[in-house]
């Protein structure tokens, strides 16, 4: 019993040692990133203010590329709307628009601007923080955007920040579709550079050409149809020869990232709710 | 010491963390504070002092467990280390490692030792899936020569303020 004691007490600073290891060990390999606790990430409220503090320096640095970013955005937007006004201009002469009011009530979907104070490109699994929290309609799952294209997915929220589970993150992943022949992929992120991501699981007889545009399919709640995604530049070799698996170069610089936007899907919980109701009415089971 | 550790971890949260000189060296600074602690310490504090300061840069950059599994490792080792270039401890009349009280060569190679265990702990960590072996090796063998220079210059800085106390 003695011998036991004595050794006990020799070995404390190791068992100690041992404890911590353990405990680092348990943070390390619990990898679903949903079920972090907010403490344990960068969104708790200390990091956020000191993550605040230094992005007020750090954000006029990259104002130069961002205001060129959002002007060659408005030039689109600014063509885009002179195609569509001529389009409405068609359609009254139509007298369609009259048949179908348009409502801006009937809107599906909402942004929430954000500032980016944390973020990372060079890790396997990157996240980004914003200053945006639940107290601004923000909840888990809704999808993230920049002026340029899609970022990434809300994932641990608190009451004044977020977590965004980063397009560079193995666990990532989003439907996408090559915007001229609408075939359907899945995009991933595979630790390549922070430019590049691929997109799998597209039919092999599905035809493309380098610099297709990739746009977002809106088969999620996360993101509508049509999100930028970015183009084709070639194709990878795959172990499955049923399907292709394409090489994109992404349209949002993350290593910039300065404003996001967060989508707030008005329709998701009664998208959510129908769901789980026609899954019910499926497995009648489940309800005995 | 204390101030000297909170602007090192401030430094490394809020700049370091976000460079990645050619895609690959990335600049540890925050373990100049473990290999800075008194060698008189108790191993209870060495190995308490250790977990903080790995947890919190961990919490700060979403990395699970992976600066605070290295941040034991290095505190763990780095007595048999020092040792293996510095046998005669008790000759030393200062129980803060550094160059003053090491010298030049001595310190080059306990700074080299410790920052490359602790790449290789990191990156090992973060990449379990090993599947760009290549990328992985460049990547510790370059974060180990920029982290020791650092480390040797953050040093060299503190130095005469060192030499003024005594």
């Amino acid at each position: 019993m003695n011998t036991l004691l004595y050794f006990l007490l020799k070995a404390r600073p190791w068992i100690l040692f041992a404890a911590y290891t353990i405990i680092g060990c348990v943070l390390l390999f619990n990898s679903n990133p949903y079920q972090q606790s907010i403490y344990l990430t960068s969104a708790n409220s200390f990091s956020t203010q000191v993550y605040n503090a230094a992005n007020g320096v750090t954000s006029y640095f990259n104002l130069r590329n961002i205001n060129e970013d959002l002007q060659r955005r408005n030039r689109d937007l600014e063509l885009e709307v002179l195609s569509l006004k001529q389009q409405l201009v068609d359609f009254r002469d139509m007298e369609y628009a009259i048949s179908h009011p348009v409502d801006s009530v009937l809107q599906r979907y909402d942004f929430v601007l954000a500032h980016v104070i944390n973020n990372s490109v060079h890790r396997p699994r990157n996240y980004i923080t914003i200053q945006k929290g639940s107290l601004d309609g923000i909840r888990p799952d809704m999808g993230v955007v920049d002026q340029n294209g899609i970022v990434g997915k809300i994932n641990v929220v608190g009451p004044h920040s977020a977590r965004i589970i980063s397009l560079l993150n193995d666990n990532f992943r989003v439907s996408c579709k090559i915007k001229k022949t609408n075939s359907v992929g899945s995009l991933v992120w595979k630790h390549s550079d922070y430019t590049e991501a691929i997109i799998e699981e597209i039919p092999r007889h599905a035809t493309y050409a380098k610099g297709d545009t990739i746009i977002t399919s809106g088969y999620s709640t996360s993101f509508p149809e049509g999100i930028p995604v970015g183009v084709v530049v070639g194709e990878m070799k795959d172990h499955d020869d049923n399907y292709l698996t394409l090489r994109v170069k992404l349209f949002t610089d993350f290593s910039k990232l300065s404003t996001v936007r967060v989508i707030v899907d008005n329709m998701a919980d009664e998208l959510k709710a129908l769901e789980n109701e026609s899954s019910k009415t499926e497995n009648p089971d489940t309800n005995l | 010491m204390l101030a000297i550790s909170l602007v090192l971890l401030l430094v490394q949260v809020v700049v370091l963390n976000r460079i990645c000189l050619f895609g690959m060296a990335v600049p540890f600074a925050f373990i100049y504070i473990i290999l800075r602690l008194p060698l008189t310490m108790s191993k209870e504090w060495l190995f308490t002092i250790a977990f903080t300061i790995g947890l919190t840069v961990d919490v700060f950059s979403d990395t699970g467990g992976i600066n605070t599994i290295g941040c034991l490792s290095i505190a763990a080792l780095r007595r048999p280390i020092l040792h293996l270039y510095f046998p005669r401890e008790d000759e030393l009349t200062d129980p803060f490692p550094s160059i003053h009280s090491l010298g030049m060569l001595t310190y080059f190679k306990y700074t080299l030792s410790i920052t490359a265990i602790f790449c290789i702990i990191v990156f090992l960590l973060e990449d379990l899936s090993f599947f760009r072996i290549w990328h992985l090796v460049e990547c510790i063998l370059t974060s180990t020569i920029l982290t020791t220079a650092l480390l040797i210059g953050i040093d060299s800085l503190t130095l005469p303020r060192h030499e003024k106390r005594l």
